[in-house]
């Protein structure tokens, strides 16, 4: 197995720089090799695809074990189960499984996110009010212990919690087993609605929650910052589409010479098109409806060489009051976001370290280069944690480490199982470092 | 480590009493999880600048108990003092001017190689362009400093740790206190703003202020006797 010299990794943010060395495993053997062998005190980290935004994939001075060669795909008809290797992308699940007319019961706002990728941040999707986060219809793992040794974890064990959300520092995930879900089609029946502000927004999602798998808005948080927006409501569909088979993905966003193209004039004038644009209803292609976003790769190279931000957090249902607070700030500072989303979220999983929790989840991208953006969003962490809210760890690139245990207050329960399955540190990240998570 | 706006999670300031490093300390992007670690004669991480094992010592602890994303090295004497001959005065200078900072330097530099990332902030002088009657010794100090920093600066391309060397003119400062103001002299404040700078900068070296390079190159290039004149005025 090949161990590349040295190199400069980022994440989807583009802000963060980290020089590691990177591993690439085809086997099991090679992945033991790997630990058995290990000397370096900066230790390990497996890695998918880098779209965690900050730093969760990242480890300086350490290696990088890159698990692209397990990309082993097998569907059970019968029990409606799939077992994947940890490099499968969600994208790669579905166009397996839609064969078999059968889907990913959670899928991320992107296909590029590995089924690792997928455990280590228990990801959530547009159905979380109905089905919760990925764990939730995960049945197995097989996890590489830092000693080299392979266990199977079951939703019974509680090293399947603390790996569920975990961010990789409980070992490499070498396969997992996953439930199905049966579909009739390939389509998703998508109804979508204009709303003129942020409690209507509300309003609707509250009502419709119980009618639609799958519900998102999509809201403006630039002009009058009063969230006007559109929201989507979808059902699996009966009737079926043409979808887009091949494998590539669209067009790619150029290099913009590291030029930043995110200001509140571009901003304002791509949200009102957007808000403007005609509405759906009726047959959506599954993949599609789940992953728009997918259909221009490298768009994270529209804010340039400074990098951006994705703020995203949660927040219990009768806290809305903390919404208007962000928007007069996000006003103040004349930060306009692309593209934000809110998103009605049902039960939590039982895993210590995992985001999803019954509430209110907005996300946010920003540029880096936004003044007043580091202070703003630190003051505006401390109202949040005060009202019970929480950030989501895999996007995060500048949360205070103290803050960590009061949004995560399982956090000590993480780490002690974390340091019966790794008692000499082995798996290390650049955002295990600075959160002092470990 | 750095959060992904490039500001420092934990710093060190080699120098607990200098009034630049301070300063410097204090300008940076507010930050109250920020860890500052201040090395001095007294403090949690107290140290004799002169003493060898002292100096392994307290990098060792620094290190081990997490990363380090920014030293700044402003340890410094200018070697002075009346009641002392040139040539104690000298050795003084040579002792915490070069051996005591280069060593830092090195030791330090040596374990941000092993994490791969991390920033040292080397406090020079102007003085180090070219001896004058008055501070050769101590400029021969900081030339050695200034000279060790450059070339590990060079040797360190690629390995994530990054050198950076503030070279100040006349600071207005406790350490100057009595002497005659010098052209274009600068307060501690206005230094530690191009110190701040110095830290993100892609050039190795910055002067503070700014147009002390080009009253370098001049002196660089003036006849000795000229020099000699202009020097000692």
């Amino acid at each position: 197995m090949q161990i590349n010299s040295p190199q400069l990794t980022s994440g989807w943010g583009n802000n963060f720089h980290s020089l590691s060395s990177r591993a690439a495993a085809s086997t099991v053997e090679q992945i033991q090799e790997l630990v058995s062998t290990s000397k370096s005190v900066r230790g390990l980290l497996p890695i998918g695809l880098h779209r965690s935004y900050g730093d969760s994939a990242l480890n300086s001075g350490g290696t990088l074990i890159d698990l692209a060669a397990f990309n082993g795909i097998s569907i059970d008809m019968q029990s409606r189960t799939a077992v994947v290797g940890a490099g499968v992308t969600v994208a790669a699940l579905e166009r397996a499984a839609l064969e078999k007319s059968l889907f990913p019961p959670v899928v991320p706002g992107t296909g590029f996110v590995t089924m690792g990728g997928a455990i280590a941040a228990d990801i959530h999707g547009k159905s979380h009010h109905r089905t919760g986060s990925f764990s939730q219809c995960v049945r197995r793992i097989t996890l590489m212990l830092a000693s080299g040794g392979i266990v199977n974890l079951t939703p019974n064990d509680p090293e399947f919690w603390a790996t569920v959300g975990g961010l990789g520092l409980t070992g490499v995930v070498i396969e997992i087993e996953i439930e199905l879900h049966a579909l009739q089609s390939n389509s998703v029946d998508v109804i979508e609605h204009r709303v003129k502000n942020l409690s209507e927004m509300i309003e609707l999602l509250n009502r419709s929650d119980n009618d639609y798998e799958h519900t998102v808005a999509w809201i403006d948080l630039s002009g009058d910052y009063r969230g006007r927006g559109v929201v989507s409501l979808g059902n699996y569909g009966s009737t079926p589409v043409k979808a887009k088979e091949s494998e590539s993905t669209g067009p790619s966003l150029p290099s913009l010479a590291g030029k930043n193209f995110i200001t509140p004039l571009t901003v304002s004038a791509f949200n009102e098109i957007w808000y403007r644009k005609p509405l759906k209803d009726g047959a959506v292609a599954l993949t599609k409806y789940m992953h728009p976003l997918d259909g221009i790769s490298h768009w994270n190279r529209i804010y340039g060489d400074t990098g951006f931000l994705q703020y995203q957090f949660v927040i219990d249902i009768g806290k809305e009051e903390i919404f208007d607070r962000l928007f007069r700030g996000l006003r103040d500072l004349k930060a306009a976001s692309f593209l934000g989303v809110l998103k009605k979220f049902g039960n939590a999983s039982q895993a210590p370290l995992s985001f999803p929790r019954s509430g209110w989840t907005l996300t946010l991208d920003y540029s880096m280069a936004v003044p007043g953006l580091e202070q703003f969003l630190r003051g505006f962490d401390e109202e949040l944690v005060a009202a019970g809210g929480r950030v989501y760890l895999i996007k995060d690139s500048r949360v205070s480490p103290e803050l960590i245990p009061l949004m995560y207050p399982q956090i000590n329960q993480w780490r002690d199982i974390r340091r019966t399955m790794d008692p000499t540190g082995l798996w290390q990240s650049d955002q295990a470092r600075r959160l002092h998570l470990c | 480590m750095l959060n992904g706006f490039k500001n420092p999670g934990r710093i060190a300031l080699i120098g607990a009493k200098s009034e630049i490093g301070l300063a410097i300390v204090s300008q940076l992007p507010e930050d109250k999880s920020r860890e500052v670690i201040l090395v001095g004669r007294s403090g949690d991480y107290a140290l004799d600048v002169t003493d060898r094992a002292a100096r392994e010592r307290v990098v060792e602890a620094i290190f081990d108990k997490g990363d380090l994303d920014l030293a700044i090295i402003a340890v410094g004497v200018l070697g002075n003092n009346p009641d002392k001959s040139d040539t104690e005065n000298l050795v003084e200078a040579m002792g915490v001017n070069y051996l005591g900072s280069v060593h830092l330097l090195a030791l330090i530099a040596e374990r941000m190689k092993i994490q791969a990332h991390g920033t040292i902030l080397v406090i020079s002088s102007f003085a180090q362009v070219r001896p004058r009657d008055d501070n050769f010794a101590y400029g021969s100090t900081k030339a050695g400093l200034d000279f060790y920093a450059r070339g590990l600066s060079a040797k360190l391309q690629g390995s994530g740790v990054k050198i950076k060397i503030l070279r100040p003119g006349f600071v207005k400062s406790k350490m100057t206190a009595g002497m005659a103001i010098a052209p274009f002299s600068i307060t501690t404040e206005e230094c530690a703003q191009y110190g701040v700078r110095a830290i993100s900068s892609k050039k190795v070296v910055t002067w503070a202020p700014s147009i002390l390079k080009y009253v370098a190159m001049v002196f660089a290039t003036m006849p000795p006797a000229i020099f000699r004149k202009i020097s000692q005025r």
